[in-house]
């Protein structure tokens, strides 16, 4: 079950010009049409195949430091290296370094504050180049450069007084203890400094257009809009690569990404994987495999705390106690995702499992109600003191089954008196300043509360958080509780993780209670891949299916 | 579809011609019973169908037509499609007539007054309708569709706006050829105002070319709302149209093509029947055929 | 002559002015921003945003923005995309080609069969066939474009699998024959709208010819009919059609933005629909400029050909 691998790019593309020419139709070729030359094969490894991975965003920003979005990773963790990874288990893994520093082996001073990470000594980059502790100095550097378009710069910002002890070994002070930054290295790929120091603006170096890493592969060639291409690395210094070429295939219908696994074009689906839809079908193709897969995110239907409606945790309780779940995620999304009632995923080491469970209860949702003094107007609509319990509710306009979801949800809770008016918009609307400053009264959206999956959420329930109150994070919903304010913060100063685990176990309690949103469910993915294909492994602690090119390998 | 000017007037042909009109208006008329068969139905419709197209009923879902108590089949959420078709004809056809009459009225001012006026002010107007029209009028739609809050009342504003050029156009060519006739310059000579010429003398000789541009106005306001809410920066949902019951079609093109077929087909004929209408008045008003 | 063309010239400069205050403007109406896309990355603090935007120019006032951009365009730089900072022009190139082709082929396949369709029909006046054709050119222009590619997709790709669903090629398969297997649903989809066009008006330009003084000559010379029609009719009845040529191409572009979507090609159209999605303003502005260029122009040539053909033109 071996797939050839093409030989032919140029004369094919010839043939193409040719095909528009045979049209009649004047045309200049694009600056990217010349074939890059084929990477040289090693004698030893012999990686063989191709594995073409489909997409449904268009990977385009190819520097990993800088500013990005989710699907960029899978191409970032194929091509570059960090110090550290994380495994599918959540266990952090020596990557670049040899050993993952902690308080107890060293590497972590005892007052969280001086960190020390050993390198190995036996990477190279794609340019033959050596691997040293000058190139992890200059990307940490080049992360808090203010010129630079840096993707996060917290945890980053902390550090102070790098110094590159060896080539081999590089130390720094943190400004305070933070916890969570041993998690965020390991998004944080290093990039060559010989290749990008002598930039004027590194936002514009020719390195960002074909990226040069560590990692199991080599940049091949991008068609933009269509596809990209990166070859084996024969010197790869871990394990792999066991297959040629790994092409990341650009398909924007989820539809066609489904038609097309089905006819053997695309060999695994990730992002935004399989539709809940075709989960039925799809696990029935002969020769393909297919997976359910916890995703971090957690679709949840957000509240805007401020508004006088949802002040009142009554209504909150009420509204909960009206959402049919169960219908929601049967009917709408095929049982294929499960209920939560957390913020934290199911598969990470925090998640608490002892949370009360909701329960669809019309009949409870009006008695909270009633309870609350929030009784029926001559229209039906429950008001309390001149406030009516009527809101708008917005998700992105062209998701389906979001949109199903929210019509289906606004009939039920026309049944207990509440009126919910839909008003939609496309993503690039919503996320702005609509979202971020908490311009809605509610909001259906699926919703990563974690970074680098580390459990601290403060940029997600913190006070200090609220963007809308002058705040630094992306507490939408205005969530303020004094008590989760002080956990958050005693928790991003635990390196232990069993102390850990009670501090957020505690935090997902409160939160519970508190209700500031309503989990509607913990997103599972639909990862289809063809059957032969091997070494391929899901992480939920990764934002990519497509996290460790390096171990995928055909069945021979 | 084009009178022609210099055509030999043989016998044999003046006969087919009068029959070729006949069938135009053959055509003209089927577009006319269409319209008003289609416009029935979604005025009644909904009262004769025993289901609301709004009501969810999830065990319902994916019913195919004419197999159950639904003839048209149900949604992904159990709604009947039907019921669904027919209010989502109401705002399709109502975005239609609204975007026509104000992108008539639009293009209608800034002809008369460009054809009239002539001069600077002539051109800077005629100047901003082609530059309009350079635009492929989908890329301004869409950007204009994300930027406000879509609703039926913005669908229809932003159609109009880019959709009252070539009404703009047709009117100062006509006016603009009518300017210099003895009857402007008679009104001229009497001291009327330039308003009242404009208005009162000239644009009621120039109605024939615009309901001609209108009806097909309207064919192209249907589709372009089509257009907007299959690419979802339309009409949203629950309200039904013909264009965002088609938005989901796709992802169920496979195990429920109905849900694409059956609003996809409700456009075609409502666009083909204003189609004929228009081609009908054209000939019957003897307009010069300006393809739209 | 020469006062025509640089009237002609002048116009189209103010006419790009025009299309680019209204883009610009009209683009940064849309709420969200380029910064929209991070917004649910929960790592992307505010502090992060705001310095996005600062790096980006963005919380410049947009009269700056403005003059910024049109400045750098006179001086011939189109700027970088947000997205993968590469210059806009090469974005644009990448994608030109894949559009090219689709709208080639179209075109093509537009006027081959309009040019029969219309001659067959203006030569066999209120015959069935012209009739056949008046009507199915009307419902032909009534058909949603992305509907007639759905049902398409429907029946060729899903029920009998003879075509594939979408893309410009089989990754790994670069061959003519790939490149033609997937080219032929989507350029029929985009044609259906041409062929009708194309076909009135050729109709129209053919019966104009056909009553003129030189055919009849012809026929009086004893030339036969088939021969009047190649040589004479036809070649005289295409010449008005380079005007339509130049006005049919913003909606040729509109077409392709449509079919593009739902055969997921990866041309203009898509690359537009994306970069709004991402508020990639440079790229759009760009595709917008690119277009209304390439408009222009080509309406500017088609005035000046028929000018040069028909030398009373001039005078209005």
């Amino acid at each position: 079950m071996t797939k050839e691998s093409t030989t032919k790019t140029n004369i094919s593309r010839r043939d193409a010009l040719r095909l528009m020419a045979a049209g009649g139709i004047a045309c200049f070729a694009a600056p990217n049409l010349i074939g890059k030359p084929d990477i040289a094969r090693a004698a030893d490894k012999k990686p063989a195949g191709r594995v073409v991975v489909g997409l449904s965003q268009e990977p385009t920003v190819f520097n990993p430091l800088m500013a990005h979005i989710e699907v960029d990773d899978a191409v970032h963790f194929s091509l570059f290296d960090a110090l550290f990874r994380m495994d599918p288990e959540g266990v952090l893994q020596p990557n670049l370094a040899v050993e993952v520093p902690t308080q107890k082996n060293g590497g972590i001073s005892a007052d969280g504050l001086n960190w020390r990470v050993r390198l190995r000594d036996d990477v190279r980059w794609h340019d033959g180049k050596p691997f040293t502790a000058e190139d992890v100095k200059f990307t940490l550097e080049l992360i808090t450069n203010p010129k630079f378009r840096a993707w996060r710069t917290g945890g980053h910002s902390l550090v102070r007084d790098l110094t590159v002890v060896s080539p081999t070994e590089i130390t720094w002070r943190m400004e305070q203890v933070f916890a969570p930054y041993l998690s965020f290295l390991t998004e944080t790929f290093i990039v060559p400094k010989h290749l990008l120091e002598n930039e004027a603006d590194p936002n514009a170096a020719a390195f960002n257009q074909a990226p040069v890493g560590t990692g199991a592969f080599k940049w091949s060639q991008r068609v933009a809009g269509d596809h990209l291409e990166l070859a084996a690395n024969p010197d790869y210094f871990g394990d792999g690569p066991y297959v040629e070429r790994v092409v990341f295939k650009y398909i924007p219908d989820q539809t066609v990404l489904y038609t097309q696994f089905k006819s053997g074009d695309i060999d695994l689906t990730d992002q935004a994987y399989i539709t809940p839809d075709h989960y039925d079908e799809a696990s029935k193709l002969p020769g393909r495999v297919v997976s359910l897969v916890p995703g971090a995110s957690v679709e949840s239907f957000y509240l805007n705390l401020e508004r006088p409606q949802f002040k009142e945790l009554a209504v909150r309780q009420a509204l909960y106690a009206a959402m049919d779940r169960t219908a929601i995620i049967d009917a709408v999304y095929f049982g294929v995702v499960t209920p939560t009632e957390t913020f934290m995923p199911k598969e990470s080491f925090y998640f608490n499992p002892n949370l009360p469970a909701q329960e669809f209860n019309l009949d409870a949702a009006r008695k909270l109600l009633d309870d609350a003094g929030w009784v029926p107007g001559s229209d039906g609509i429950r008001e309390k003191n001149g406030v009516k319990l009527a809101f708008n509710n917005s998700t992105t306009s062209g998701n389906n089954l979001r949109e199903q979801v929210q019509q289906f949800l606004q009939q039920t809770f026309a049944e207990i008196g509440v009126q919910m008016t839909i008003s939609n918009l496309p993503a690039a609307v919503m996320f702005g300043e609509f979202w971020l400053k908490s311009q809605f009264d509610t909001a259906i959206s699926g919703v990563t509360h974690l970074i680098a999956a580390d459990p601290d959420a403060t940029n997600r329930l913190a006070s200090s958080a609220i963007a809308a109150k002058g705040g630094k994070g992306s507490n939408v919903g205005q969530y303020s509780n004094p008590e989760v304010d002080a956990l958050l913060k005693k928790g991003a100063q635990t390196f232990d993780p069993e102390a850990r685990r009670e501090i957020y176990y505690r935090i997902q309690e409160i939160v519970r209670q508190d209700l500031p949103f309503l989990p509607l469910f913990a997103a599972t993915y639909v990862i289809g891949t063809k059957e032969g294909l091997e070494g391929w492994e899901p992480n939920s602690n990764t934002r990519t299916a497509s996290w460790h090119a390096a171990g995928w390998r055909w069945k021979s | 579809m084009t009178a022609i000017a210099a055509n030999s007037p043989r016998e044999r042909w003046w006969n087919s011609r009068t029959a070729h009109r006949f069938m135009k208006h053959h055509l003209a008329l089927i577009g006319m019973v269409m319209i008003a068969l289609l416009t029935l139905a979604c005025v009644l419709g909904p009262h004769l169908l025993p289901y609301d197209s709004l009501y969810i009923d999830l065990r319902a879902r994916f019913a195919p037509p004419l197999t159950g108590k639904h003839f048209l089949g149900t949604d992904p959420l159990g709604r009947d499609l039907a019921a669904r078709l027919f209010m989502a004809g109401r705002i399709s056809l109502l975005v239609g007539f609204s975007a026509m009459l104000l992108s008539t009225l639009i293009g209608t001012l800034v002809g008369v007054v460009a054809g009239y006026r002539g001069g600077l002010v002539g051109t800077v107007l005629m100047r901003a309708v082609d530059g309009f029209l350079s635009f492929p009028s989908i890329f301004l739609v869409l950007a204009l569709a994300a930027a406000l809050k879509p609703s039926p009342i913005m669908i229809t504003v932003v159609i109009a706006a880019t959709s009252w050029m070539e009404v703009a156009r047709i009117v100062e060519a006509e006016v603009r050829s009518l300017r210099e006739r003895e009857f402007v310059l008679a009104g001229r000579m009497l001291g009327l105002s330039a308003t009242h010429i404009m208005f009162r003398e000239i644009l009621p000789n120039a109605m024939g070319p615009i309901i001609v541009a209108a009806t097909l106005t309207v064919a192209r306001a249907i589709l372009m709302e089509a257009y907007i809410s299959f690419l979802g920066y339309g009409i949203q949902p629950p309200l039904p149209s013909w264009g965002n019951m088609l938005n989901g079609a796709q992802q169920y093109l496979g195990t429920a093509p109905w849900l694409a077929i059956i609003p996809g087909a409700a456009i075609t004929i409502a666009v083909t029947s204003f189609n004929f209408i228009g081609d009908g008045l054209r000939d019957a008003l003897d307009v010069r055929g300006d393809h739209s | 002559m020469r006062s025509f063309l640089f009237n002609r010239f002048a116009q189209s400069l103010v006419l790009l002015l025009i299309v680019s205050v209204i883009g610009f403007v009209v683009l940064n109406l849309i709420p969200g921003g380029p910064l929209a896309q991070f917004g649910l990355d929960a790592s992307m603090t505010q502090d992060d945003l705001n310095r996005l935007a600062e790096q980006l120019g963005l919380n410049r006032p947009l009269w700056m923005q403005y003059l910024d951009w049109a400045w750098r365009l006179l001086r011939g730089d189109w700027g970088h995309s947000f997205r993968d900072g590469a210059p806009v022009l090469e974005v644009i190139g990448r994608h030109l080609m894949a559009t090219l082709l689709l709208m080639g082929s179209s075109t093509v396949i537009a006027i081959a069969i309009g040019t029969w369709i219309g001659v067959r029909g203006a030569v066999k006046r209120y015959s069935v066939f012209d009739y056949m054709a008046t009507v199915g050119a009307m419902v032909a222009l009534s058909i949603p474009t992305f509907w007639f590619g759905l049902i398409g997709i429907y029946v060729f790709s899903l029920r009998l699998g003879w075509l594939p669903a979408g893309n410009m090629y089989t990754i790994g398969d670069e061959s003519v024959l790939n490149y033609l297997h997937h080219l032929i649903l989507p350029s029929i989809v985009l044609a259906l709208v041409h062929v009708a066009i194309w076909s009135r008006y050729m109709r129209t330009a053919t019966l104009d010819v056909i009553n003129q003084e030189f055919i009849k000559t012809a026929r009086a010379k004893g030339l036969s009919e088939r021969r009047i029609l190649m040589k004479h009719v036809i070649g005289n009845a295409l010449l008005p059609m380079i005007t339509l040529l130049g006005m049919q191409l913003p909606s040729v572009l509109t077409g392709a933005l449509v079919t593009e979507t739902v055969f997921t090609w990866p041309g203009m159209g898509r690359l537009f629909l994306d970069s709004l999605g991402y508020s990639d303003y440079p790229v759009v502005m760009g595709l917008l400029m690119f277009s209304a260029i390439l408009v222009v122009v080509s309406n500017l040539a088609a005035d000046i050909v028929v000018a040069i053909i028909d030398p009373r033109i001039r005078l209005s």
